[in-house]
């Protein structure tokens, strides 16, 4: 990548709970483009969130960042002192969470926060900041904004606390904005409102994003590049297209083929089978192994390399490129080249339809 | 049923012609807001469910979807008599819910149940699994322990568990497991009718198709009929048969599934299904976003409850009925139910401005 | 979990048995809410200590003046102000009682005071407060009010009144009194927790399988609110004690030659001069009590409290 904002390096935080210690974020690596959107998928415990919390040095006790780096434009986060890096919070680096109400104070007007939030890193009068705040109320396309601006959060509805959660987060002109599921909690003509919002935004600051969510479909519409996670790894890289149209990892292939989509009736849908593994017991191979449709014997053994397998898109899988057996030394065995065969036909296909389809869960039927 | 007329509200319900297992008529249910020293005298109301008419057949699935505050899962729980209702009746194999009593009532209970939507808080933590499928049975007269154990293992088998687990407590198991459970205790009394409150919408995605899947199986062995509700447009319209659409605690629309979502006659509707986004990153469409927010239940607008927010309506140059005229659920042909005074304009307009509806 | 593989396939031979599929359930031990409060509740430390201080408390206090009979009330004028011996590791007062064995059965006094006054505000208290978040409605208002009568009332005269209406110095009128002005916290907690759990999924489940309102209120609900009532008991405990105490020492409450931590206090007070060690012992055991009860309480939060839950 040419242009990169920001780079995390083997970023590892573990939790350590009652029962052992709990490697939610483990090994994670990641770019973001000046301007670009990267999307972060993955299901609930995967590590997503707790990668962002990371990257802002929001991790409180039992959890700690044990290892790697995080860069922005070259100065690495997680070496900056705690008054250096409140500089950088809501500064360089802003964050919009699901719930907007428990981001903001309900004890404050909203005008008063988002002041407040300008006042902290420019130096600018009361008076001055709270007509920028007014100014970015209106940005974010809410109506009236000066009566709305004397107005406390809970006057206001979930949509409306969005856009205020927004306007504060982009007050300070940062650099990206990280959105944690930012409109998991909203209705879906609300969700339309803010990521038609979100899009505006973008082109006019060339702002980078990095998008969490689980909801396929907002990564689809709003990302550039993706990340797929699962169980505090990264598994998959790209670019949006190549995730959605070319998966490498059977998790990413198994993600996209489980989801209903509009205009698909009826029929069986894909599955992946199981559950994802007790974070204080995971597999020493692959993660994905209990689950995966094409598991081979060692990826029970060995974890799997992290390989570039088209240029851009990398993957953590033993499979090669083509989805053929791996180079390294491995007999075969009958099921393997059973699961190469299905893997087959599936790149073959290269349908909006995406991939294992074939594989994964039709087994019954 | 006469074609094209367009039909009040009230003969909906007599038009069925497969069997009809539940009538909903009229049914409303407004939340009082009290208020006074001894909080008896009554200051607003929330109609959480105003007057909303349609019939569920048997074996099918109807789908309900709406936004959150429309009312769909009050819906549910008042067709089910967990909430008692305000006005209105409901008829289960043609007997009134409400007026059962004593063991008439337990015996139609029998046959509805319901699947919730948080797969934490609807399993009483205190129990075992086995206490928890085993209650229903239990209550009705199954005090056998032996037969009681017997047949919680036979659900667990059949939602997909593990029968070695009937003395784990539910804080053991994951999110779709737990929601396995839920949907064997619905069956252990072997109910002809499922209310399924949002079942898959707390879940992953993988699981999420775990959980559609069984209960998609389950339907077709035991011969269930369902009625679904959700928000999620794509999950509805993949597990259901006929779907209605609620605003503001009113049936807005309501079809056979293909009709709805490749034809809709609600401009709601519309707005719905072109807001959601497509897991496709080439078919970045043109949105049709709404402006605003849905309005109070309590102070609902007048005349069509979506005038403040539609689109059509700013098309057709914001005509006078919108504001005072209520539009009825009438039949706009082939059996689809539509509340919009223009109900007719709709497909033609939605293409225009090249929005949802006709995505194929 | 091997689970949807039956389910995809009511069909026998799915083509996937080629590997079992790990069933992550069966990793974790198994274990009941309880044995997980009692894990969580071991970790605290504070608390553990103060259960185990607690339980020495109430050995010694029923033990000792069980074995040594009447003699905390015995008084000898030749033993008068006597330094502690083997006999009477405290000493002897001005009375020449034996301190150590009448500062046991004052321990004893007072904790069955705290037991029991605890035991009527959680029978009162719960009683009424789940009728009141059970029925709700008009039952529920009538019954809210009165806990707003009983409150505007200060406790501390409605207890010092009570004691007088039916004479004071015996134990059980004391145990009524602060019993019957104690209620109205833990009614109000019960019923705020049986308001929610009305609402519960759980709570809706068993009412759709058509479980009776007894069922109901015995199985699902009172269980669930058994945590929070658990806790207000046990910081109850405290209140009681020092309560009981107040009352001794204004002279409301136990006379001597009965023996109460609040009396001791009292007597101790009038020869503070003489013997200002006598004024030590009742108050280091009040704090004691008072302290361990609050601990545990403490430990019993953290331990029941569902949103510290760690899962599996």
């Amino acid at each position: 990548m040419t242009d990169t904002l920001l780079r995390v390096r083997h970023l590892r935080t573990y939790f350590w709970t009652l029962d052992g210690i709990v490697k939610a974020v483990d090994g994670v690596n990641m770019d973001i483009g000046t301007g670009r959107t990267l999307g972060v998928v993955g299901e609930s415990g995967c590590g997503k969130s707790i990668t962002a919390l990371s990257i802002m040095r929001l991790i409180e006790r039992p959890g700690k960042i044990v290892e790697g780096s995080v860069d922005l434009d070259r100065t690495d986060l997680l070496k900056l002192s705690e008054s250096e890096m409140r500089e950088i919070r809501g500064n360089a680096i802003s964050m919009i969470f699901q719930e907007p109400m428990t981001s903001l104070n309900p004890v404050f007007t909203t005008g008063n926060q988002i002041a407040e939030a300008i006042r902290l890193h420019a130096d600018i009068g009361a008076r001055e900041a709270e007509d920028r705040a007014v100014e970015m109320l209106r940005k974010v396309g809410i109506p009236d904004p000066e009566r709305r601006a004397r107005q406390y959060p809970h006057e206001m509805s979930g949509g409306m606390r969005q856009r205020v959660m927004i306007a504060m987060a982009l007050s300070t002109y940062p650099q990206l904005l990280i959105a944690d599921e930012p409109t998991t909690a909203l209705d879906v003509t609300i969700q339309a409102q803010i990521l038609e919002l979100m899009k505006e935004l973008r082109e006019e600051r060339r702002m980078s994003i990095m998008l969490i969510t689980h909801d396929l479909g907002v990564i689809a519409e709003m990302a550039d590049d993706v990340v797929v996670m699962y169980s505090g790894k990264v598994v998959e890289t790209g670019d949006v297209f190549t995730i959605f149209e070319r998966p490498h990892h059977p998790y990413t292939q198994g993600l996209l083929g489980s989801l209903p989509r509009i205009g698909q009736r009826r029929g069986r849908l894909r599955v992946i089978e199981g559950v994802v593994p007790n974070p204080l017991n995971l597999p020493k191979g692959c993660l994905f192994a209990r689950r995966c449709p094409c598991v081979m014997p060692i990826c029970e053994q060995t974890p799997p390399p992290f390989q570039e397998v088209h240029p851009g898109q990398v993957s953590r899988c033993w499979l090669t490129p083509a989805g053929t057996t791996p180079a390294v030394g491995m007999t075969a065995p009958a099921d393997v080249a059973e699961a190469e065969a299905a893997r087959m036909t599936i790149t073959a296909d290269s349908g909006r339809q995406s991939a294992t389809a074939a594989q994964m869960g039709e087994v019954g039927r | 049923m006469s074609e094209a007329a367009t039909l009040a509200a009230e003969d909906v319900t007599a038009a069925a012609r497969p069997e009809t297992l539940v009538t909903v008529r009229d049914l409303s249910k407004h939340f009082e807001i009290r208020g006074g020293l001894f909080g008896v005298s009554r200051i607003g109301a929330v109609r959480a469910v105003d007057g909303v008419t349609f019939d569920i057949r048997r074996g099918e699935t109807l789908g309900l979807v709406g936004e959150s505050g429309c009312g769909k899962t009050t819906l549910g729980k008042v067709i089910l008599r967990l909430i008692p209702a305000t006005k209105g009746e409901v008829l289960f194999g043609g007997k009134g819910l409400f007026e059962a009593r004593g063991d008439d009532l337990k015996a139609i209970r029998r046959n509805m149940q319901i699947i919730f939507q948080d797969p934490y808080s609807s399993l009483n933590p205190r129990m075992t699994v086995g206490e928890i499928v085993g209650e229903g049975p239990l209550v009705h007269g199954l005090t056998n322990r032996r037969a009681r154990e017997e047949l919680v293992r036979e659900l667990l088998a059949r939602v997909g568990l593990n029968q070695s687990h009937i003395h784990r407590y539910p804080h053991e198991f994951s999110g779709g497991q737990r929601q396995r459970i839920g949907i064997a205790r619905a069956l252990a009394l072997n109910p002809e009718f499922v209310v399924c409150d949002e079942p898959v919408s707390a879940l992953d995605v993988s699981i999420q198709s775990q959980v559609l899947n069984l209960l998609d199986d389950l339907q077709e062995q035991l011969g269930l009929t369902y009625l679904f509700i959700a928000h999620n447009l794509a999950v509805v319209e993949h597990i259901s048969d006929r779907v209605g659409v609620m605003y503001l605690g009113r049936l807005v629309e309501l079809a056979d599934v293909e009709e709805l979502y490749e034809r809709p006659r609600h401009p709601y509707t519309v707005a719905l299904l072109s807001a959601v986004p497509e897991p496709d990153p080439r078919r970045r469409k043109r949105r049709l976003v709404l402006k605003g927010d849905v309005p109070s239940p309590a102070n609902p607008p007048s005349g069509c409850r979506f005038h403040t927010r539609c689109w059509l309506r700013e098309r057709l140059g914001n005509p006078e009925t919108c504001v005072t005229q209520d539009p009825a659920l009438a039949d706009t042909g082939g059996e689809h139910f539509a509340a919009c005074h223009f109900a007719g304009e709709v497909v033609a307009e939605a293409a225009e401005l090249g929005a949802a509806g006709a995505r194929e | 979990m091997e689970t949807n593989m039956q389910l995809q396939a009511p069909a026998p031979g799915v083509g996937t048995d080629r590997r079992a599929v790990v069933d992550e359930v069966d990793l974790i031990p198994v274990r009941t809410y309880w044995q997980l409060v009692r894990q969580r509740f071991m970790q605290h430390r504070l608390a553990v200590i103060a259960l185990v201080l607690l339980a020495v408390l109430v050995i010694l206090a029923w033990t000792i003046p069980t074995l040594t009979g009447e003699l905390y009330q015995k008084t000898s004028l030749d033993l008068i102000d006597q330094g502690p011996s083997l006999s009477a590791p405290l000493g002897y007062d001005h009375l020449g009682e034996n301190t150590f064995v009448r500062l046991m059965r004052a321990t004893q006094t007072s904790l069955t005071i705290g037991f029991a006054a605890v035991l009527i505000i959680v029978g009162i208290g719960v009683t009424l407060g789940s009728i009141a978040g059970y029925v709700g409605g008009l039952v529920d208002n009538l019954l809210m009010r009165l806990v707003d009568v009983v409150l505007s009332i200060p406790s501390f005269f409605f207890i010092v009144a009570l004691v007088a209406f039916w004479g004071g110095g015996n134990v059980w009128v004391i145990i009524f009194a602060i019993g019957l002005a104690g209620w109205t916290t833990a009614a109000r907690l019960v019923r705020a927790e049986f308001l929610r759990l009305r609402e519960v999924d759980f709570v809706q489940a068993a009412r759709a399988l058509g479980a009776s309102p007894r069922r109901i209120v015995l199985r699902h609900m009172l269980p669930m609110a058994l945590a929070p009532i658990l806790v207000a008991a046990t910081l109850g405990i405290a209140d009681s004690v020092v309560l009981e105490a107040a009352l001794s020492f204004l002279g409301f409450g136990i006379s001597p030659p009965e023996a109460s931590l609040g009396n001791m206090l009292n007597n101790a007070q009038r020869y503070f001069y003489r013997e200002p060690i006598l004024m030590f012992y009742p108050g280091i055991m009040l704090i004691l009590v008072v302290l361990c009860a609050s601990f545990l309480g403490d430990g019993l939060r953290d331990a029941l409290d569902p949103r510290q839950r760690i899962e599996r």
